[in-house]
C-alpha cells in the first residue's frame, strides 16, 4: 500500500518452456527478473507479505515432462520435483521408502494447498519441512546445471543453499531415497514431528526428525537427527546423534541427548516463540519421541 | 435436552441460505459488479501518529485511467464517524493516530491503476511520539491524541466499604489479567458497490449491522438526507461486531459521487487488517476476598482498555466489561473501576461478547483461586455465591428474574465431564508428557444495548398482491442464521409453509427501524414483533378470506393458505386476487430495559456454564481442548441448528481468545499483517460440542427466547484456564496461552530421575 513504485505494478509474463535446458536458458537470459515457479504456494505468500518482489517473468515449469513421477527404481525411490505434495502424502511407496518424508508431507499447509504445491517447491525453499526428514534419510537431490543432471547429499545441497553461492540457474529436478540398510536383525526407526501454532494449516515452529536401527540388544545404528522449523536452517545434530551411536538408551542419554540438541540447535527467535522455546521443544521432541519408538524395544528395560 | 438434529426431529430444518453458502454460488455484496465501474482504493497512513504537514495528490491525479484523487478536502459534510462519537477522520486533515487512518482515496480504472496513484500521493509528516501503552498515556505528561485528552470513558461503581471488609476476609487473591487484541477474522473483508443512481441518490452495497445508522451517518458525511441514500446490507460473509462500525462507506460514496460512475471497493486482507476494529485487549486487576466458608465479602477491580485511537463503541464496551466483573455472583462490597483510554493501536471496537469475554475470564479465575485457597470445590464455590431468583442485577438493577444461573449450575453438575474432574489429572503412560485436566465457569451475559441508549424493534408483515407473505424487519443476515429463525418462528407462530414466505430484510429503502442486529438481540426482537403480530394479522387474514370465500368465517392461517376444519379453503394467491391493496400490519416497540438509570445496565440476561477438557503437552506447552459442555439458559430455543450454531461457532471463536489469536502491534504497526500468522483455529483445533438448552422461564415470563450469538463465546476461556491448572498446577494469567509458559523440561537430569520415565 505504501510502496513507492516508479512504474504501475505489472503481471509477470509467464513463460512455459518445454525442457529443462530451455527452463535454465530461460533462467540465465532473465537472471533476477525470472524465477522458476511451479505451485508457487510459497511464493504467492512472499509476494503478499512484501518480503519478495513480484519478478517481472515466471518459469513455469509444470510443462517439462516426466518430472511429476514417483517411481520405485532399483530398490530405491525416485521421485520427481513437480510432485505435488497431495500425490505424495498418498503414495504408498513414499510411506514404506521414507515414512518421515511422508510425515513431514502430511503435516504441510492444507488439503488445497497440497494440491498446489510441489515437494521439489518445498525443498528449493531452502527451509521446508520436508528438509530434515531427507536429512535423516539416506536422501539424494537430482540437479540439472544446464548440461548435466548430478545427484548431491542433502547436506550438501543445503550448504551450498544457504551459502548463497549455488548457481540460480541450478533446477531440482526431484529426489532420490535408497533403501535404508541397517545391520542384519535390526529394526528401522524413522519418526518426524512438527509443532506450530495449532493443530493443522500452520507454519512449523520446530520440526525434528530421527532416522536409525535398532538391533535385537536394544542398541541403535545409524542414528541421524535433524531439526529445523519456519525459515530456520534444516540441520543435522551430530553431538546427539553420537551420544545414541553404538549406545542402549538409558535415562543417562536420553538427558545427554536433550542437553546436546539444546546446545547445538541453531535457530531463531520471533514473536510468536523465543530461541530458548525452540531449542526445549526440538530437544524434548527428540528425546521424548525415541522413548516412546523404543518402548516395547530391548531399550525399556532401562525405565 | 442436549441439541442435535436427533433431538430437535422435525424442527431441525434446512436454512434457507444453506445451500448456497456451503457450496459458495452465494453472491455476496462484495462480489457484485456494475457497468462501467471503477476501483476505489484508499491511501491509509504511513505513521502511526504524525503530523501531516503537506499532502500532495497531483501526481496521482495525472496517471491516466484515475479518475479522481480526495482527501478531506472534498469531504462535503461531517468529516467524521462514529456510532457513538463522529470524530474518525473519514480523511485526516493534519494528524494521523493511526496506520490505519484514512488520508486520500483514489478511484480509477483498474486495481493497479489505484494501487499505482496511491504510491505517488506524498504525505510530509512530522513525527509524533507514538503511544502504545494505555497505562503511558494515562501519565499527566503523555501526549494527548485527542483534545479532550486520552481517556475516552471512566466508570465506576461502588456499593458497601470494600476497604473494611477486606480486613474481615479469610483468603483475599490478587491478580492482573491480560486480554489479547482479538480479530474478527470474517470470511468477506470489508468492501462494496457503491452506485451514483440518475435521480440524484446513492445505493450502497455494502455490509453493516444496521443499514439505517450507516445511512444516517453517511447522510452526515454525504450532506445529502437520509432519504436520498439507500443501504443494501445483506447478505454479508461474517461480521463479529467488525462491520457494525463504518468501514469502506464514506470512501465509495465520495468516489461514486464525485466521478458519477459506480465504484468497488474491497479490502485486502491486509488492509483489512490495518484498518479494521479489533476486540480492545484490558488490563484488569482483580483484588476478590472471601470468608472462611468461601462467602465472597469483598471485590476491587480496576480495568484499563485500550481503545486505539478513536471512539467508536469503546464506551460502551468498557460499561459492559463494568458490568460483568462481579459475574453472577452476590458480592456485598465492591469498588469497580475502568478506564477506556486512546492509544496510536488501531481501533478496538464492537466485537462478539462486547467486553463480557475479558471480564468473565478475570472473575472466573478470581473464584478458582479463592476455592483453592479455601480448601473448597470450586463448583461448590460457585454455587456458595450464585445468584438466586429475586435477586438484583449486577449493577444493583431491576432485571427480568428468572432461575438461569441456578439452573446452568445444576445442569453442567449433572454431568459426566464434572464426574471425570473429580478424578483429578489423568495421564496415560504410554505418553507421559501429555497430562488432561477438566475445568468449568459460568456467565451470566446481558442482552440488548442497555438502559438509556436508543434500542428500538419492530417489523412489518404483510401478504402482498402476489400472494406471498412478507416478513419485512430490518436486521441482516451475517451467517448467525437469521433468515431460517425468522423463517421457522413465522412457520412455527403462524402455521405458514416456507414456500408461501417471502423474508426482506437489509434493505433501507424497505425495512423498518428494527435496531441493529446487534447485542444478541435480533433474535429476542423478532420473536416479539412476530407475537405482537399475531392478533392483528391473523385477524385481517381471516376477515379478508370471509369476505373473498363468501361469508365461511373462522378461517385460520396454514401451509398454502386459509384453512378450516382441516381442510384448505382458499390459497393466499387466491385470497390476493381479490384484493386491492396489500394486507399490511406493523408494530414498533423498543428493546425492554431496566427502570434503573444507569446508562447501558441491562435488564434481560442469558446463562451459561461450561466444563472442558484440557490435554497439556509438557513437551510443548501446547494446549489442545479435547471435550466440551455448555449448558445454556436462554429461554425457548426458536431454531436448534441456529442455537447450535451459535454456542459452536462462539466457541471457536473463544477458542481462538484462548489460545492463538492475538493481533501483535509493534510500535503501531500490526505485525500480523495476514492469516498465515494471525492464526485463528481450524477444525482440527476443534473438539466436541455439546449442548444443552434449558428451555424453562417462570410462568410469568413474557419475554421468550433471549439471544445466544455471544454467550457461546464468553467462558471457555476461563474454563481451559482453570483446567489446565488441573493439569499441570499453573494459574494463567494471560491470554492467548503461550505454550512457553507451560512447557516443562522434563530430561534436564535433575528433573529426570523418576519424574515422567518409567
Amino acid at each position: 500500500m505504501e510502496a513507492l513504485r516508479d512504474e504501475p505494478l505489472w503481471t509477470p509474463a509467464v513463460q512455459r518452456p518445454r525442457s529443462l535446458h530451455e527452463a535454465w536458458e530461460l533462467k540465465r537470459t532473465f537472471g533476477r527478473d525470472g524465477v522458476y515457479v511451479a505451485g508457487s504456494t510459497l511464493l504467492r505468500t512472499q509476494w503478499e507479505a512484501g518480503t519478495v518482489s513480484m519478478p517481472k517473468s515466471l518459469i513455469d515449469l509444470r510443462g517439462i515432462e516426466d518430472l511429476a513421477d514417483i517411481d520405485e527404481d532399483g530398490g530405491g525411490l525416485s521421485i520427481g520435483a513437480l510432485a505435488d505434495l497431495s500425490r505424495c502424502r498418498r503414495s504408498a511407496a513414499l510411506g514404506h521408502m521414507a515414512p518421515a518424508v511422508q510425515e513431514a508431507v502430511r503435516c504441510i499447509a492444507a488439503p488445497a494447498v497440497r494440491n498446489l504445491a510441489t515437494i521439489g517447491g518445498n525443498i528449493a525453499s531452502g527451509y521446508g519441512d520436508c528438509l530434515p526428514a531427507l536429512l535423516v534419510c539416506d536422501a539424494e537431490l537430482a540437479v540439472f546445471d544446464g548440461k548435466f543432471l548430478s545427484r548431491r547429499r542433502v547436506e550438501e545441497w543445503l550448504a551450498d543453499r544457504w551459502s548463497g553461492m549455488h548457481p540460480q540457474e541450478d533446477i531440482l529436478t526431484g529426489i532420490w531415497l535408497a533403501p535404508p540398510a541397517g545391520p542384519a536383525g535390526s529394526r528401522r526407526i524413522e519418526i518426524f514431528r512438527k509443532v506450530g501454532r495449532r493443530e493443522a494449516f500452520t507454519p512449523s515452529l520446530v520440526t525434528v526428525a530421527i532416522g536409525c536401527f535398532i538391533d535385537s540388544e536394544g542398541r541403535l545404528s545409524g542414528v541421524k537427527i535433524a531439526a529445523g522449523g519456519g525459515s530456520g536452517r534444516p540441520q543435522r545434530l551430530d553431538i546427539a546423534e553420537a551420544v545414541l551411536e553404538g549406545a542402549s538408551i538409558g535415562k543417562e542419554q536420553l538427558a545427554s541427548v536433550f542437553e546436546a540438541v539444546v546446545t547445538q540447535f541453531e535457530t531463531y527467535g520471533d514473536p510468536f516463540a523465543t530461541v530458548e522455546y525452540k531449542k526445549k521443544t526440538a530437544g524434548n521432541l527428540i528425546v521424548a519421541e525415541l522413548w516412546k519408538a523404543l518402548e516395547g524395544s530391548a531399550g525399556k528395560g532401562d525405565h | 435436552m442436549l441439541l442435535s438434529r436427533e433431538s430437535s426431529g422435525g424442527r431441525w430444518r434446512t436454512r434457507p441460505d444453506g445451500m448456497e453458502k456451503v457450496t459458495g454460488t452465494l453472491q455476496y455484496l462484495t462480489d457484485m459488479s456494475a457497468e462501467g465501474m471503477l476501483t476505489g482504493r484508499v491511501l491509509r497512513s504511513h505513521q502511526a501518529h504524525a503530523r501531516i504537514l503537506a499532502l500532495r495528490t497531483e501526481k496521482a491525479a495525472a496517471v491516466p485511467g484515475v479518475h479522481a484523487v480526495i482527501t478531506h478536502e472534498d469531504v462535503p459534510g461531517l468529516n467524521g464517524f462514529g456510532i457513538a462519537l463522529p470524530h474518525q477522520p473519514v480523511f485526516c486533515e493534519d494528524r494521523v493516530r493511526h496506520t490505519g487512518d484514512a488520508i486520500a482515496a483514489v478511484a480509477a480504472d483498474s486495481d493497479e491503476i489505484a494501487e499505482y496513484a496511491l504510491s505517488l500521493i506524498e504525505v510530509d509528516y512530522e513525527l509524533l511520539p507514538v503511544i502504545t501503552d494505555p497505562e503511558e498515556a494515562m501519565k499527566e505528561d503523555s501526549v494527548l491524541l485527542h483534545p479532550e485528552g486520552n481517556l475516552l470513558h471512566h466508570t465506576e461503581y461502588r456499593k458497601g466499604n470494600p476497604a473494611d471488609a477486606f480486613a474481615g476476609c479469610a483468603y483475599v487473591a490478587e491478580e492482573t489479567y491480560f486480554t489479547p487484541r482479538q480479530m474478527h477474522t470474517y470470511m468477506e473483508t470489508e468492501g462494496g458497490l457503491f452506485i451514483p443512481e440518475d435521480n440524484g441518490r446513492l445505493t450502497v452495497y455494502s455490509a453493516t449491522q444496521h443499514g439505517l445508522m450507516d445511512r444516517k451517518q453517511l447522510s452526515r458525511i454525504l450532506a445529502m438526507p437520509e432519504e436520498s441514500i439507500r443501504v443494501v446490507s445483506s447478505p454479508i460473509g461474517g461480521s463479529f461486531g467488525g462491520k457494525d462500525e463504518l468501514n469502506v462507506q464514506p470512501y465509495g460514496a465520495l468516489l461514486a459521487l464525485r466521478t458519477g460512475k459506480p465504484v468497488r471497493l474491497h479490502n485486502s486482507r491486509a488492509e483489512s487488517v490495518r484498518a479494521g476494529l479489533k476486540r480492545h485487549p484490558m488490563k484488569i486487576a482483580m483484588k476478590t476476598g472471601c470468608d472462611k466458608d468461601g462467602r465472597l465479602m469483598a471485590h476491587q477491580v480496576r480495568i484499563v482498555s485500550d481503545t486505539g485511537a478513536y471512539a467508536t463503541l469503546g464506551t460502551e464496551v468498557l460499561n459492559f466489561a463494568t458490568e460483568h466483573v462481579m459475574g453472577p455472583y452476590m458480592i456485598e462490597h465492591m469498588e469497580i473501576e475502568g478506564f477506556c483510554i486512546y492509544t496510536n493501536n488501531g481501533v478496538s471496537g464492537e466485537f462478539r461478547g462486547f467486553g463480557g469475554n475479558q471480564a468473565i475470564f478475570a472473575i472466573e479465575g478470581q473464584i478458582d483461586r479463592l476455592a483453592e485457597a479455601a480448601g473448597i470445590d470450586p463448583w461448590e464455590m460457585r454455587l456458595r455465591n450464585l445468584r438466586r431468583y429475586g435477586d438484583p442485577g449486577p449493577l444493583g438493577q431491576p432485571i427480568v428474574q428468572t432461575h438461569g444461573a441456578m439452573q446452568v449450575w445444576e445442569a453442567l453438575a449433572a454431568i459426566p465431564l464434572m464426574a471425570e474432574r473429580k478424578n483429578g489429572p489423568g495421564r496415560d503412560a504410554r505418553d507421559p508428557w501429555t497430562v488432561t485436566g477438566v475445568g468449568s465457569a459460568i456467565a451470566m451475559h446481558g442482552a440488548g444495548l442497555g438502559y438509556g441508549i436508543p434500542d428500538p424493534a419492530g417489523g412489518r408483515l404483510c401478504l402482498a398482491l402476489d400472494g406471498k407473505i412478507e416478513a419485512v424487519f430490518g436486521y441482516e443476515e451475517f451467517g448467525q442464521g437469521l433468515i431460517a429463525t425468522m423463517e421457522q418462528m413465522l412457520i412455527e407462530q403462524y402455521g405458514f409453509d416456507a414456500g408461501d414466505l417471502r423474508i426482506i430484510i437489509g434493505d433501507t429503502d424497505v425495512v423498518p427501524d428494527s435496531g441493529s442486529s446487534t447485542a444478541s438481540r435480533a433474535t429476542s426482537m423478532m420473536w416479539m414483533a412476530l407475537r405482537r403480530l399475531h392478533p392483528d394479522f391473523t385477524a385481517r387474514l381471516a376477515e379478508a378470506a370471509e369476505s373473498a370465500s363468501g361469508g365461511v368465517s373462522g378461517l385460520t392461517p396454514g401451509p398454502g393458505g386459509m384453512w378450516k376444519e382441516g381442510k384448505l379453503i382458499l390459497s393466499y394467491a387466491d385470497l390476493a386476487r381479490t384484493l386491492n391493496e396489500p394486507i399490511v400490519c406493523e408494530t414498533v416497540f423498543h428493546y425492554p430495559t431496566t427502570p434503573h438509570e444507569r446508562v447501558g445496565a441491562h435488564f434481560l440476561y442469558t446463562y451459561s456454564s461450561i466444563a472442558v477438557k484440557v490435554e497439556v503437552n509438557l513437551l510443548t506447552g501446547r494446549v489442545r481442548i479435547v471435550d466440551q459442555y455448555h449448558a445454556v439458559a436462554a429461554g425457548p430455543v426458536a431454531n436448534p441448528q441456529g442455537y447450535l450454531g451459535q454456542i459452536e461457532g462462539g466457541s471457536g471463536m473463544a477458542v481462538g481468545f484462548t489460545l492463538t489469536e492475538d493481533a501483535l502491534m509493534n510500535a503501531g504497526s500490526y505485525v500480523t499483517k495476514n492469516l498465515d500468522t494471525y492464526i485463528i483455529p481450524t477444525i482440527a483445533d476443534m473438539s466436541g460440542i455439546q449442548v444443552e438448552a434449558i428451555e424453562d422461564l417462570p410462568e410469568h415470563d413474557t419475554y421468550g427466547p433471549r439471544g445466544v450469538g455471544e454467550i457461546g463465546s464468553v467462558n471457555l476461556a476461563p474454563a481451559v484456564a482453570s483446567a489446565i491448572f488441573q493439569a499441570v498446577g499453573k494459574r494463567v494469567t494471560r491470554l492467548p496461552i503461550e505454550p512457553e509458559f507451560l512447557q516443562e523440561t522434563p530430561f534436564i537430569p535433575q528433573k529426570a530421575v523418576n519424574a515422567n520415565v518409567g
